[in-house]
């Protein structure tokens, strides 16, 4: 089983900066949670 | 040279499980007439890295708007009463003021994705529900008659949180039957 304790996972936290890949994410929900710094991820079509 | 210092993806860090964000919006939720219609994945995660890279580019608890539920459940588990591996399961909460979660929702994401509880196997996944007043998190589990395992989860969730105040367990059973009358089946 692959365990990780907090003290372990906290030393990526700093590496890992960027969104993923091929992260995309609707413009209604990327306002509500991620506020406006989201450049390209933010699909185009419409929520509904 | 500059190619060691490029992050190399053959060193990405497993998870045991693959998790999903999911986000209620509360501005959706309010036109949606149907409870829980408006909840909708954000993304699926599978190693520390990928975690990282969500959890670094989205609001914590302390600026999400009220009325925000924010869960991360693992993978093909949907974060709802009907689905079949939370059917009969409950819950634990913790509670904290307004603005005041943010570190306890990391402490127990990290817990949960780094399989830090003895009975991780009887996680389903963790929600904050950010109100007027307060910010709740809550664990979601499997089997809410097993319970050794519940307090066992219940009682390392507390240490991980340095959580001092009493929490008690309540089955999702009674949470539809009495709503906000349900009672703490197990307390720790």
């Amino acid at each position: 089983e692959k365990k990780y304790s907090r003290d372990f996972l906290l030393k990526f936290a700093e590496r890992c900066s960027e969104l993923p890949e091929g992260f995309e994410i609707t413009a209604d929900i990327a306002e509500a949670l991620m506020g406006s710094n989201i450049g390209s991820h933010v699909m185009v079509r419409d929520a509904h | 040279s500059s190619a060691t210092s490029k992050p190399n993806s053959a060193a990405v860090h497993p998870l045991e499980n693959s998790w999903t964000f999911w986000f209620d919006n509360p501005q959706a939720k309010s036109k949606q007439a149907a409870w829980g219609s408006s909840i909708r994945p954000i993304y699926t995660f599978s190693t520390v890295e990928e975690f990282w890279s969500i959890y670094n580019n989205i609001h914590h608890p302390s600026k999400l708007a009220v009325g925000a539920d924010f869960h991360c459940f693992k993978h093909k588990i949907e974060p709802k009463w009907e689905d079949p591996i939370c059917a009969n399961g409950g819950k634990w909460t913790v509670q904290y003021q307004k603005g005041k979660s943010d570190t306890s929702w990391l402490y127990t994401l990290l817990a949960m994705i780094g399989e830090q509880f003895d009975h991780g196997d009887e996680i389903c996944g963790a929600v904050v529900n950010v109100r007027n007043r307060a910010e709740k998190i809550s664990i979601w589990t499997k089997n809410a008659a097993n319970e050794a395992a519940q307090v066992s989860i219940g009682k390392q969730w507390k240490e991980f949180l340095d959580y001092n105040e009493t929490i008690g367990f309540i089955f999702h059973d009674d949470a539809k039957k009495h709503d906000r009358g349900a009672k703490n089946k197990y307390v720790v």
